[in-house]
């Protein structure tokens, strides 16, 4: 087990946003959340990396770290990539003094590397493309080697290409590291190149569970309206 | 029933009294955020947690760039106020007294308050847009996410050097508003430099200076700190960075007027 949630309840006030939610993510393995926007998808991976507390349940996870890639990157503007990459090792208490200026340089490269983007690290965010620092961001959220990497949105907003490019990242990053993934995303083609088991939400609750087959199967309402893109269905779009 | 409670609703004392409950809340809540994070960056500092590269950069912010600005209005005030006092004194006979009025005023409070004034509106509108705006694109969270303690990281060095910086400031601009005033003395009311500044040399004193400089202190840290908070705890897009800032600026602006009178009746009274 790397991840494991039990009857997970988060309440805004007085509407409850995830309703009593439970599954498990293990090592090397993917699992995709799917839904209509405000289904509480963010807020689920926001409850299990603690950005936001939760009213009851539980959230499990095995030691070491978790990372999350951000919807729009959240690289910091005023850094460098070389900086932004390397902030976990710069500012972390435990890491700080664990690896010498020649050494964090080193894994720097490593990691623009493995995204495919060597060279770049003097650059600052805003002279990169979209598509650029969503992988820059890749690259920060394994600098530190996670057991669970939470991504949200990954490819919203970028061009089918870009789309394709983050996704082999995705799969690529699970088999380098062996880490649990939770990709948030509503994109049909993120959820069949990636992910190994689906779990869709609707009004805070899991309305489908399965594999992107299943899904694609249309074997229920729920998966049949989202898969159809329909107005008509089960799910109501909030006005 | 239900009219009735659509009717008091609807009333002018209800808004008004709806209004005030907001405002008193909301006024606790931003006390207690300030002061829970002050004791936060305390701890932080006593633990010697301090980003020194960052530090650097925040101290040239807020020394440095602001200079040429307070500087401005320090001496502005200067000239407003010498031009009315020196030429009135000379007029009843106490020119000889020109230059003490100035010093005192500037260094016990003109100093002080202008620069803490000019310092909110250059420098602690910009921190609180920053930490709004690093806010609301997520930068903070990632900053959470990484194991950073975002307030050690964010808030130390600008409140550090806020608590640095500001006495330095103060400390230029109150001899810059001196001299001023001796210049001023001089085009309106025809005072000798002498004059001006053997006075001034007499109400120049050493216990002035120092509450000037504690006072500054404060201020410098009350600005960055409050500044941070209303930045740090902003939510909703660009709207909510020019709140958070709009926040920061009005709570700084109170912030030194309260401080100043609270130094004033310790040392003065």
């Amino acid at each position: 087990m790397s991840i494991e949630v039990k009857n997970l309840v988060k309440k805004f006030e007085d509407k409850t946003v995830i309703n009593d939610i439970s599954f498990k993510v293990n090592d090397g393995e993917i699992l995709a959340i799917v839904g209509f926007s405000g289904s509480g998808k963010s807020t689920v991976l926001k409850l299990i990396c603690g950005l936001i507390p939760y009213d009851s349940g539980e959230v499990l996870t095995s030691q070491g770290d978790i990372a999350m890639v951000f919807q729009y990157s959240a690289l910091f503007d005023s850094l460098n990539v070389a900086d932004n990459i390397a902030f976990a090792l710069h500012e972390r208490k435990d890491l700080r003094k664990k690896y010498k200026e020649s050494e964090i340089k080193n894994i720097v490269s490593q990691k623009l590397e493995l995204v495919g983007l060597k060279g770049i690290e003097n650059k600052f965010p805003s002279e990169l493309s979209g598509g650029m620092q969503k992988r820059v961001s890749f690259a920060r959220a394994i600098v530190t080697n996670p057991n669970i990497i939470l991504y949200d949105e990954p490819t919203a907003g970028l061009d089918p290409m870009s789309s394709t490019l983050i996704e082999d990242y995705i799969v690529t990053l699970k088999r380098e590291i062996n880490a649990a993934s939770i990709v948030v995303t509503h994109q049909m083609s993120t959820i069949t190149r990636t992910a190994d088991r689906v779990i869709m939400l609707y009004d805070g609750k899991i309305v489908f569970e399965g594999t992107p087959y299943e899904l694609l199967q249309q074997n229920t309402p729920y998966t049949k309206q989202f898969v159809t893109a329909s107005l008509e269905g089960p799910m109501q779009m909030q006005a | 029933m239900i009219t009735l409670r659509k009717y008091l609703k609807q009333s002018v004392t209800y808004k008004v009294l709806n209004g005030l409950m907001y405002a008193a809340t909301d006024f606790l809540d931003t006390t207690g955020k300030i002061v829970q994070l002050g004791l936060h960056v305390l701890k932080c500092i006593c633990k010697f947690e301090i980003s020194w590269k960052e530090l650097l950069t925040q101290c040239d912010r807020f020394g440095v760039s602001s200079l040429p600005i307070t500087l401005s209005i320090v001496g502005m005030t200067s000239i407003i106020v010498a031009s009315q006092v020196a030429h009135e004194m000379v007029k009843q006979g106490g020119g000889n007294f020109v230059g003490m009025l100035m010093t005192i005023l500037i260094v016990r409070e003109v100093g002080a308050i202008m620069s803490g004034f000019a310092i909110t509106s250059m420098i602690g509108s910009s921190l609180a847009s920053e930490l709004a705006t690093m806010r609301v694109t997520e930068q903070v969270d990632a900053i959470d996410v990484l194991g950073v303690d975002s307030v050690r990281y964010l808030f130390v060095p600008r409140v550090l050097s806020g608590a640095i910086m500001m006495p330095f400031v103060v400390i230029v601009a109150s001899f810059v508003g001196v001299l001023v005033g001796a210049v001023t003395s001089d085009l309106f009311a025809s005072l000798p430099y002498r004059a001006y500044f053997d006075s001034a040399y007499l109400g120049l004193y050493m216990k002035d200076l120092s509450v000037c400089i504690f006072k500054a202190i404060f201020f410098g840290a009350a600005i960055a700190l409050i500044s941070c908070t209303c930045g740090y705890f902003a939510s909703g897009g660009a709207k909510g960075v020019g709140l958070a800032t709009t926040k920061a600026v009005v709570w700084s602006f109170i912030a030194i007027v309260v401080l100043d009178m609270v130094f004033a009746v310790l040392f003065f009274y």
